[in-house]
């Protein structure tokens, strides 16, 4: 036995010694940010995506043969931060993911994972000019600085089936959902006609990212603050009790189902309505003859004041990159005006340009139905760049799954539990 | 007969235990084959419900209905991912660990089993610690020495590593070399045979059944495992196939005609190979030679 | 001959000297060669990482990218008594406890009885072996998918069952969570529990079983009698790997419910080390899950060997 303790022993002082002589490797030296050369970047699989950043791709490599750009897609969806964080501390990140979630971005930072756009001349500059000031300043970290590109938002708005809701005797026109009792009623008719198993099928399931479906556009349109503000939750307010009370009432009365739904289920016509954005619209348009309106407040605000949760996605540029200069060129040049049109034309997603309706009139023209999206573009809330955001946000989660979807404890005790939980977290340090 | 020697390279026969009189073995054969059913109707239903063109929850839709059948699902995936290619990578990997399994497996329990040497008491609560360990405990600082130190990423190597020597066949061949007659071994070294010539001459030949077995069982992990290849893999050409079906499964298969049918048709895809193999070669796992007489 | 040569391998014996070095290296000191490459495997994938975890288990760590400059605080024991008094991880241990109290006997029995059962000649054997076997060959990525088609609220389970069926339905129901998933895994390890009992039931001499016979005794009697102490080692393991399985469990859950399931109804501790460590990023806190996990879990298993080795 003793014999056994002493080999056992032997071979951890001889692990210990490996784990202190396993190299680190160190990161690229000071001059890869002005340095050019060929780069990789990493697409997400979202197929009208892949299809644009192709093209992009083969523009930019036909003007640039020495700085040929390698594109890759990674899963989207929760794994996708996880490959990229894997990448990050495996040093093998590309130069540039275009589809990273700035709910991800304080944790990269903090990893050292991401380059600061200050590192270039025109870094900051770029981004406020493209995209306006007051929006692009959510995107800033803590410490002033811009860690991503705000790149392209899906305004998260409620779409709803218009023959079901013929059927269903309301108007597939002009339904009622403005106020909060009107969307409830609506959703009554609709259940109880037996025109679709749900009003609406958010999911109910308790990963960290699904209450920006349920609970933040309506906390959005309401009171247009993000999760945290000033280093506070917010949730746990008589706004945010509201929010909740009402999801509340959708579940008590099984207008919204409390098991997940696999697959779409505003596609498949189990649900009447949806809150997506337009990345859906290719996604629906054989099927379902849609409508959509703006997110329904309280008390029926006009539709032009009305703020919904962003569904963003940004570019951003990663430290292990060799060739930053490069990185940042392939950047602006999958920003300019033209490549931001090519986008909407392809994929319907909303580039983060100021003033969308105007730069691309012809299109909407063309595309009335993008034209609502595009206005609400303009008015989003996003996910706030703090420390430890995605616990906070799971924090939050498992409040909203155990008092909202299951009625297992009162909202505002499980709020408030949250709330000093999340305060906690953003204390630290 | 005490214990039976398992010395053949046929699986031994189902031994009948004692003389069953009629009524009692066709009550035996009838429990069993109730759960039988019991057991594989999940599968049954998958199999149905891959081949269905809107999914169908009614309980007539356990039945196939001639309506209702299509290959879409199939083709749909098939679209979405490159199966041969990915079929290769799965054999690559699984094949790698096998071979390293068997290999070095099989010194090492003989090893185990058959030799005297200091700290093999130790060697073995070590083998019997690992196995209690969660792979999740390993999975960052292993991706970091795989991926970062040795620079394995997007590699075969990199893909097997984790998995080249599987400890439940060490196991597997320390219990079947334990139970070979001693005098066996004795009477090679009394010649004058090496350790290694008795070992590939006398044991290895008589293992077979236990070969067997360990690559049946070692066969499933490769085959089903996704989370590692997933992370160590980021080129698509190098992901094997439960990773690419993983992927078609969470990402794509939403946007399909009927998802739970494509998801479906994903899980049929991945069994087939690994339940075809066991049907082959199932006869070989009635010998005795896994786990028996655990002594530890 | 045998004193001359000695029970050894090929080497001769030259001296006193070489008795000495033979006698402490053991009877067959290649034997270390023979297990050098497996040992090297074992530290390599196995102990590195975990002295990796339990080092950084002080630490409020997270990981990096290389030759990023980040600031990593020691804290001592503070994850350790932050993990113990977490609610989260607590209620993962009681998760993991109502699954091993549902599986471990069911496996036990169910195996076994099936063993028995299949332990002879009979017409389509091979269909038998290979139903029972066949859910342990496949990925639970792969038949998680039917099982949640089965098991949906409006899946086919509870359109038989009509008003009997459970409101929450049973994935997402806090209370049959847990031992669904347990139902589950049972049903899915099953063929490798028969095998593990198949072959001890090869063991068993014919001869005990026609003693009872003599004695008259009914297949019941026989089965409580010959066959359960005979395969008692077996039984060992199979409790034993069975627990094991159950601390470590993390699949399943995390397909079957989404993570954590209602309310955190099948929130395992090994997947709360993994929602901490990969998706939160908070490696240390994670890494002392994982050593207090493991303490537990081996503890556990020590304590089963003694009591159930008794001879």
């Amino acid at each position: 036995m003793r014999r056994g303790l002493n080999f056992v022993l032997a071979i951890a002082a001889g692990s210990l010694l490996l784990v202190a002589c396993v190299s680190d490797g160190g990161g690229p030296p000071e001059s890869a940010n002005t340095s050019r050369g060929p780069i990789e970047v990493w697409l997400s699989t979202n197929p009208e995506e892949v299809a644009w950043g192709e093209q992009v791709v083969a523009s930019w490599n036909s003007q640039h043969p020495d700085e040929q750009v390698t594109a890759q897609q990674i899963p989207a969806g929760k794994t996708s931060e996880e490959v990229i964080y894997s990448s990050i501390v495996a040093g093998n990140a590309p130069c540039v993911v275009l589809n990273t979630a700035p709910s991800a971005v304080p944790q990269f930072q903090q990893a050292g994972g991401l380059v600061a756009l200050d590192t270039f001349p025109d870094g900051d500059s770029y981004v406020e000019a493209r995209t306006g000031k007051e929006i692009a300043d959510q995107y800033r970290s803590p410490d002033g600085r811009f860690y991503q590109i705000p790149w392209k938002v899906n305004p998260v708005m409620i779409f709803y089936n218009k023959k079901l809701f013929a059927e269903a005797g309301l108007d597939p026109e002009n339904p009622p959902l403005a106020t909060w009792d009107e969307f409830l009623q609506t959703s009554r008719t609709l259940v109880q006609k037996g025109v679709a198993p749900a009003a609406i099928w958010p999911a109910p399931s308790s990963e960290f990212f699904q209450s920006w479906f349920d609970y933040y556009p309506l906390s959005a349109a309401r009171t247009q603050q993000q999760l945290v503000e000033d280093g506070k939750a917010t949730f746990d307010s008589p706004d945010g009790l509201a929010v909740g009370q009402f999801w509340r009432t959708m579940y008590a009365e099984k207008l919204a189902p409390q098991e997940k739904y696999n697959g779409d289920s505003f596609k498949d016509g189990a649900a009447a309505m949806a809150s997506a954005g337009p990345w859906a619209i290719p996604v629906y348009k054989d099927t379902i003859d849609w409508g959509v309106v703006p997110i329904p407040t309280e008390d029926g605000k006009p539709a032009d004041q009305i703020y919904t949760f962003s569904d963003e996605k940004s570019l951003a540029i990663y430290y292990a990159c060799e060739h930053r200069l490069t990185a940042w060129e392939f950047v602006k040049s999958a920003t300019t005006e033209a490549a931001d049109g090519e986008l909407l034309e392809l994929t319907g997603q909303m580039p983060m340009r100021q003033n969308l309706p105007e730069v691309y009139a012809s299109y909407f023209a063309t595309h009335p139905d993008y034209e609502q999206f595009a206005d609400q573009a303009g008015r989003v809330v996003e996910v706030p760049n703090v420390q430890n955001s995605t616990e906070i946000w799971q924090t939050f989660r498992n409040a909203w799954t155990s008092a909202v979807v299951f009625d297992d404890e009162p909202i505002d005790k499980a709020f408030a539990d949250a709330a000093a939980r999340a305060n906690e977290l953003l204390a630290e340090e | 007969m005490s214990t039976p020697l398992p010395i053949s390279s046929e699986g031994t026969p189902a031994q009948d235990l004692e003389v069953e009189t009629p009524p009692r073995n066709r009550f035996r054969v009838f429990v069993l084959a109730l759960g039988a059913v019991l057991f594989i109707f999940p599968f049954y239903y998958m199999v149905i419900g891959s081949f269905q063109a809107v999914a169908d929850k009614s309980l007539s839709g356990i039945l196939p209905h001639p309506g209702n059948m299509t290959v879409t699902n199939y083709q749909e995936i098939n679209d979405a991912i490159d199966a041969p290619r990915a079929l290769l990578n799965s054999s690559i990997f699984t094949i790698g660990v096998l071979l390293f399994t068997v290999l070095f497996g099989l010194l090492a329990g003989y090893a185990l089993a058959v030799m005297h040497f200091r700290g093999r008491a130790t060697v073995l609560s070590f083998v019997l610690l690992v196995l209690v360990i969660p792979f999740q405990l390993l999975q960052i600082p292993l991706y970091i020495l795989i991926v970062r130190s040795y620079g394995l990423g997007d590699t075969y190597i990199g893909m097997i590593l984790p998995f080249a020597i599987n400890s439940t066949a060490v196991f597997i061949f320390r219990q079947y070399f334990l139970q070979l007659p001693r005098e066996l071994f004795e009477a090679a070294r009394i010649d004058g045979a090496s350790e290694l010539t008795t070992m590939l001459r006398v044991a290895i030949p008589l293992a077979r059944p236990a070969i067997l077995n360990a690559v049946l069982l070692t066969f499933i992990g490769p085959w089903n495992e996704f989370l590692w290849p997933f992370l160590v893999t980021k080129q698509q050409d190098m992901q094997p196939f439960a990773v690419a079906l993983a992927n078609y499964m969470n990402n794509v298969a939403g946007r399909a005609t009927n998802p739970d049918g494509a998801n479906m048709a994903g899980g049929v895809l991945l069994a087939i190979p690994p339940v075809v193999l066991f049907l082959i070669f199932q006869k070989h796992f009635t010998s005795a030679n896994i786990g028996s007489g655990v002594k530890g | 001959m045998t004193l001359v040569r000695g029970a050894k391998s090929g080497s001769t014996i030259e001296g006193g000297l070489d008795v000495e070095k033979e006698r402490w290296l053991g009877r067959q000191p290649i034997g270390l060669l023979f297990i050098l490459p497996y040992v090297i495997f074992l530290i390599g994938i196995f102990v590195y990482p975990l002295v990796v975890q339990f080092v950084i288990s002080f630490y409020d760590f997270f990981f990096a990218a290389p030759g990023a400059d980040v600031d990593r605080p020691w804290v001592g024991l503070q994850n350790y008594a932050d993990v113990l008094q977490d609610p989260t991880f607590q209620r993962s241990l009681f998760n993991v406890f109502v699954f091993m109290i549902i599986n471990v006997p069911a496996t036990v029995f169910l195996s076994l009885v099936l063993a028995y059962a299949l332990n002879t000649k009979i017409r389509g054997l091979w269909f038998f072996r290979g139903a029972y076997y066949a859910p342990y060959v496949t990925a639970s990525v792969a038949i998680v998918t039917v099982w949640l088609f089965m098991f949906g609220v409006t899946g086919i389970v509870n359109t038989v069952l009509g008003p009997l069926a459970p409101d929450p339905s049973w994935l997402i129901n806090s209370y049959w969570a847990m031992p669904m998933i347990a139902i589950f895994v049972t049903w899915k390890q099953l063929g490798f529990f028969i095998l593990l009992y198949l072959a001890a039931l090869q063991n068993v001499p014919n001869e005990v079983y026609e003693a009872a016979d003599v004695d008259g005794a009914g297949a019941v009697r026989k089965f409580r009698s010959v066959t359960v102490p005979g395969v008692r080692p077996a039984t060992t393991l199979v409790i034993i790997l069975a627990t094991i399985t159950g601390m470590n469990l993390f699949t399943e859950p995390y397909l079957l419910t989404n993570g954590g399931g209602p309310n955190g109804a099948s929130v395992t501790p090994v997947f709360y080390m993994y929602q901490k460590g990969v998706e939160q990023g908070q490696a240390g806190y994670a890494a002392a899950i994982g050593m207090i996990l493991l303490a537990i879990t081996l503890l556990i298993a020590l304590v089963q060997r003694r009591l159930l080795e008794r001879d």
